[in-house]
């Protein structure tokens, strides 16, 4: 496949802001040793009653526009058809060990977290029925969240306060509310979009759609997400209709739930992109190609960027590489001058990415560079 | 009128849950329908390895069975297993299946007599089972109306309106078919 890059403004009149930089850009260093930091009122930031911002969940300021205001989100919000946590969270996650009977099928996907040398898996079947999961991980009080419909998962830090789910989607989109000020989270751009915090941005950290197979390789001290939640769901089935591994039903074509806030053909709309929010604005390249082809090279707003096939996790990491560095694949690792590196670990700043159906990336930024 | 058309519907009511033959008829729709209600909302699921046995994995039932999941759906307390069959056990649905299980079931068996009466009209044979299809439709998965992802249909916020009201539309439907048919039974002997 010849690869094709090319670059799509916004195509809501007006909805296009210059892309902003890379203010407080969380880092994909993997380790998640992020310092997650409050938002601060000087910068804008919305206060409550108080008059003082709400410590939770710890913010920061986008690190890229979407390509629609905050408003103009909050008016494509729509009832999923289930009350506010009708969708109920796990709050109280039990782990098991690696070994243990009650871990997944090695086919079964999982989402991977490694924060501090704290390795946990949360395996997509039990996620999908509750969406977020509030955690601590490594130390630190952290949500790992799932979108069905967009096949999303993302990390968040979530302080002291915890995320449920809304009831209410934008395109398909999963939002979150957060327990202390009731504010709204879409979960793809993670901005607030109603409540206290709109136009804030939470602090991510990656995850990682992979199986349980390979993960549990990859970390063989894992901790591992049971089913036993507190709730009574059928974790055998899927509720949507459909299955990974092989793809199947909702998660392997046809429409979204609801029609994208922004239509984009030009990828079929549950295509998978590994997707990420790189300084210089936003980025998504085609799974299957980077599957293919194991190395990258997109530019995005003229700036150089690397993104490596990782056939351990199935996986991608997409770095910066402004310098131009190149680096040769072979046998899953890659060498440059003499020295081999694993796919996760060159030695360049690395962005955050996360995989994502090509609808629920391109209609919340419809300006994306695209490598496919 | 009104008070005379209740009456009669009562006594039809009665004619059909007095004779064997409707009244089997009632109970085995009933209970085809409570089944088939529970599977349509997703709280009795089919699929082989289930095993057998009965868990109650939730802390504080009386509390968790209120939790609503959907406009008219609300949590289970309880996973009863039966090979291959698995009922989500919630009360409240479990509740809301049986009454409009015998809403259907007494429909059809007035719908029975009204076919089998020399003396009925012989009108209305299909309004019970008509009016009983919009409570099936009303089930929801956990982002989505079950009834769109399996058809493959894009939802609106009109759409989705529309069904949180099948099931109030289904039971409004059920009660005005038994008061149909109960003016075209004759409820004495026959």
């Amino acid at each position: 496949m010849t690869p094709g890059l090319t670059r799509r403004r916004a195509l809501a009149a007006g909805a296009l802001i210059a892309v902003s930089g890379c203010l407080d850009q969380t880092s994909d260093t993997g380790d998640g040793d992020g310092d997650p930091s409050n938002g601060d009122p000087s910068n804008g930031d919305p206060i409550n009653g108080d008059g003082e911002p709400p410590d939770d969940p710890p913010t920061t300021e986008a690190p890229i526009s979407m390509g629609h205001s905050a408003d103009e989100l909050l008016d494509q919000a729509i009832s999923g058809g289930v009350p506010k946590d009708g969708i109920p969270s796990i709050d109280d996650p039990v782990y098991t060990e690696a070994g243990d009977g009650d871990a997944p099928g090695d086919d079964e996907i999982v989402f991977g977290i490694e924060i501090n040398g704290d390795a946990r898996a949360y395996p997509r079947q039990v996620v999908v029925y509750h969406e977020i999961v509030n955690t601590e991980a490594g130390g630190e009080p952290v949500s790992v969240t799932y979108c069905p419909l967009t096949g999303t998962a993302q990390g968040f830090y979530r302080g002291n306060t915890e995320f449920g789910v809304s009831g209410q989607l934008v395109n398909s989109n999963l939002i979150m509310y957060d327990r202390e000020s009731d504010s709204w989270w879409p979960q793809v751009p993670a901005v607030a979009i109603d409540g206290v915090h709109t136009g804030n941005s939470l602090q991510e950290f990656p995850v990682t759609w992979t199986t349980w197979g390979q993960w549990r390789e990859q970390y063989p001290d894992t901790q591992v997400l049971t089913e036993d939640t507190g709730q009574v769901r059928d974790y055998g089935t899927d509720p949507y209709n459909g299955g990974y591994n092989p793809r199947t039903g909702y998660y392997e074509a046809g429409s979204p739930l609801f029609a994208p806030i922004v239509d984009d053909d030009r990828h079929q709309a549950k295509s998978v992109f590994l997707c990420a929010r790189t300084p210089d604005g936003p980025l998504a390249i085609k799974k299957s190609v980077l599957r293919e082809e194991s190395v990258v090279e997109p530019i995005v707003d003229g700036q150089s960027y690397l993104a490596v096939y990782d056939p351990r996790l199935d996986t991608g990491y997409v770095y910066a590489n402004p310098d131009g560095r190149s680096f040769e694949y072979v046998g899953g690792e890659l060498q440059s001058d003499g020295t081999t590196y694993a796919p996760d670990e060159l030695p360049l700043d690395r962005v955050l990415r996360l995989d994502a159906m090509w609808f629920a990336w391109s209609a919340i930024y419809p300006d994306t560079e695209v490598y496919a | 009128m009104i008070g005379r058309r209740l009456s009669r519907t009562t006594a039809a009511m009665r004619a059909a849950l007095t004779r064997p033959e409707s009244l089997l008829l009632a109970v085995a729709v009933g209970v085809t329908y409570l089944l088939g209600y529970l599977y349509a909302i997703g709280d009795l699921v089919v699929r082989e390895g289930v095993g057998v046995g009965v868990a109650m994995p939730v802390g504080e039932p009386l509390t968790h069975m209120l939790g609503r999941t959907g406009p008219v759906s609300f949590e289970a307390i309880a996973i009863v297993d039966l090979e291959p069959l698995r009922l989500l056990f919630s009360p409240l649905n479990t509740l809301l299946g049986v009454g409009l299980a015998a809403l259907v079931g007494i429909n059809i068996a007035m719908s029975y007599l009204a076919v089998t009466q020399p003396r009925s009209c012989g009108l209305g044979a299909t309004s019970g089972v008509l009016a009983s299809v919009p409570a099936l439709l009303s089930g929801s998965a956990c982002c989505a109306p079950v009834v769109l992802l399996v058809l493959g249909i894009q939802a609106s916020g009109l759409l989705l309106t529309a069904l949180t009201w099948l099931l109030p539309v289904g039971i409004v439907l059920l009660v005005g078919s038994l008061v149909y048919l109960g003016g075209r039974i004759d409820p004495t002997p026959a």
